[in-house]
């Protein structure tokens, strides 16, 4: 209890309290615009985060992970437009519910549905991400070597359709990795004589290229011109019937469960705890034939579902250092940003951050019933009337600045720009990108635990499997890389008999 | 087309893959053996994602570009505006690119442009130098009045 204590004592204050109110705003903002989404906004916050005390930094991306999570639920429900992928099923029947001028009903249950699941989430967060942490007392180089191969291991097999390009893509994120002065023998890798090198890549540099520069393409290869009329986004008040938000209830707590769990799961993302909640949700209705004609148990349970991912996500990410998703990544490279090693050590180092970033969400999630109800809401969708093709260079700019505050050289701009255009067509041909940023993250401590765990056993590689926990990491890691692939021989050959 | 798209990926990173094993190999001791391995696991992957799609009976057509002439022109703008925004100062490049860019997209209401490029520009300034007080790219217009004056 005293390490939320003094945690909250921190969070209390002026700098992060600011930082939370101004980024759920902000991330309300960015979820309601399509073709923006939280991860590009965090990337793109990132850069910025270098002078701010980590506790600022930590409350930017919690409100904007928690608001644009929440935002994406405004075009989905006015437009069928989902605002960013976890919010697809909020069209379902938040749409219908619009369609017969309940717009503004729709839009106050996202609202509440999506406050409830970041509580929930939050509050799981707290009370399991110190319990696992304390498993990590007993790990040494060995552990970490397996924790870090296991984390990209397992995002790299569930993001997207194939896992060998996951595993190819986390393959590369290592080599980028190594790129740079080797710490251990001073070693110039992969540097080709340019001085700009030697520190290695930029993580965020390649971050924000890789992505927010694809959105933008493909912002312009969309080419809106006119954005939406008024009318369009006319909303109008409906009162809610007699018990109809207490009957909410059991949705909102299914819900949470659902999005929990798979947000501790490495890999799954907001869109599929949205779905799990939406299907249990029909499958427990009484009526399910209503669900997506605009039935408001639909709307709460993906809504609830999608934002009780958000702080789950982050329970083996904090605890571990396995993110279980991008912007977990993304939370993850913030903290090296600030000189912090994620992973388990971080909760013995500064409780006060880790502690203070577990509220950060659980404020943030409270922040959303104040500041997201149907006023803001209104005011939110009328920036959907700017034109998209506006919204191209505007990006461009902000990423640029933000790319060039860093180190002050126009070197990285280009490597952004490479990065971009290299994630456009990346993504076009299914390889998934978050491995790769996964990669470098925990690259350098794979490497740096391998070569300590062979260091302490004098060159002997069974050390790396002989200890209980290392061993059972490393049969889980084979356990996770194998499998899915056994599965797609086996799909594969399916066919061939019949 | 996915089958020969999969066959050009899987290619691509077979030879980055060795490429960078065969670098790791002018390394010396423990820190060259680690991006070797790197480098021949990668060209096993990208062998097996060659191999897979070559081994495909169907083939998925499977667009790299949708709008291939709005890419380019953005990719073109974008590039453009890179390479400009150290010889002609941050503020300069990027209040041509608010303009230039939705205009080469086909954008024709130029007062909306317009008005969008000086409220964004000017949130820019005040947050970027007056707040945080980055250094950014200096004017160029700037620089010659210094000279002029």
């Amino acid at each position: 209890m005293e390490f939320y204590t003094n945690a909250l004592s921190h969070v209390l204050t002026f700098g992060p309290l600011t930082a939370m109110i101004g980024a759920t705003l902000l991330g309300v903002f960015i979820g309601a615009l399509p073709g923006l989404n939280p991860v590009m906004a965090i990337a793109l916050l990132l850069p910025l985060t270098y002078s701010m005390d980590p506790l600022v930094a930590l409350a930017m991306v919690a409100g904007i992970y928690n608001g644009s999570m929440y935002g994406g639920a405004i075009p989905a429900i006015l437009l069928r437009i989902p605002g960013t992928p976890a919010s697809i099923a909020t069209t379902f029947d938040g749409f219908p519910m619009a369609d017969r001028g309940e717009a503004s009903k729709a839009l106050k249950i996202a609202c509440w549905s999506s406050a409830i699941g970041g509580i929930a989430s939050a509050i799981a967060l707290m009370t399991m991400g110190p319990m696992l942490a304390r498993v990590t007392l007993f790990f040494g180089p060995a552990e970490y070597f397996w924790i870090a191969i296991f984390g990209m291991a397992s995002v790299a097999v569930m993001v997207g359709s194939d896992p060998v390009k996951g595993i190819m893509a986390a393959v590369l994120g290592l080599l980028i990795g190594t790129i740079g002065i080797d710490n251990l023998s001073g070693q110039a890798r992969f540097t080709f004589g340019q001085t700009w090198l030697l520190g290695g890549l930029d993580l965020i540099v390649v971050l924000v290229g890789l992505y927010a520069l694809p959105p933008v393409l493909q912002l312009a290869e969309k080419c809106d011109l006119r954005g939406l009329s008024a009318a369009q986004l006319k909303l109008a008040d409906v009162p809610f019937k007699k018990g109809e938000i207490r009957g909410l209830i059991p949705t909102w707590l299914r819900a949470s469960g659902i999005g929990i769990g798979v947000g501790i799961l490495p890999g799954a993302g907001g869109n599929i705890a949205a779905f799990l909640s939406y299907n249990a949700a029909k499958n427990a209705s009484d009526d399910p034939s209503s669900f997506g004609k605009g039935n408001p148990q639909g709307v709460a349970a993906a809504e609830c579902g999608n934002n009780a991912d958000n702080a789950a996500s982050m329970i083996p990410a904090l605890a571990l250092g396995i993110p279980g998703n991008v912007v977990a990544a993304l939370v993850l490279s913030a903290l090296t940003i600030h000189g912090l090693q994620p992973g388990p050590q971080l909760f013995h180092q500064n409780p006060t951050l880790v502690g203070g970033f577990m509220m950060e969400m659980l404020i943030t999630s409270v922040l959303i019933f104040a500041l997201g109800g149907a006023v803001a809401t209104r005011v939110f969708a009328q920036f959907q009337r700017l034109p998209g093709v506006l919204l191209v260079p505007t990006i461009l700019i902000l990423m640029c600045v933000g790319v060039y505050v860093i180190n002050g050289r126009a070197i990285d701009l280009w490597v952004m720009l490479a990065a971009g255009f290299a994630g456009y067509f990346l993504e076009k041909v299914n390889f998934p990108l978050a491995p790769v940023i996964l990669g470098m993250i925990l690259g350098p401590m794979a490497e740096q635990s391998v070569r300590r765990a062979l260091l302490i056993s004098r060159g002997d590689v069974t050390e790396l499997v002989t200890r209980p926990i290392s061993a059972v990491l490393a049969a889980v890691t084979v356990l996770v890389i194998v499998w899915p692939l056994v599965k797609m021989a086996r799909r594969r050959r399916k066919p061939v008999e019949h | 087309m996915e089958k020969r798209q999969d066959i050009v990926l899987g290619l691509i990173f077979v030879g980055i893959g060795i490429f960078a094993a065969w670098m790791a190999t002018s390394y010396k001791g423990a820190s060259g053996t680690y991006p070797m391995v790197l480098g021949l696991v990668l060209t096993l992957l990208g062998a097996t994602v060659s191999i897979k799609a070559l081994r495909q009976p169907t083939d998925q057509p499977r667009a790299l570009v949708n709008a291939p002439a709005k890419l380019v022109t953005a990719a073109l703008v974008s590039t453009i505006y890179v390479a400009l925004v150290i010889p002609l100062g941050f503020y300069t490049a990027s209040f041509l690119l608010v303009l230039a860019m939705p205009l080469a997209l086909g954008f024709r209401r130029l007062v909306y442009a317009l008005t969008v490029a000086v409220v964004f520009m000017s949130l820019i300034y005040l947050v970027f130098s007056v707040l945080l007080e980055k250094p950014l790219p200096r004017e160029l217009i700037l620089s010659l009045n210094a000279v002029g004056g």
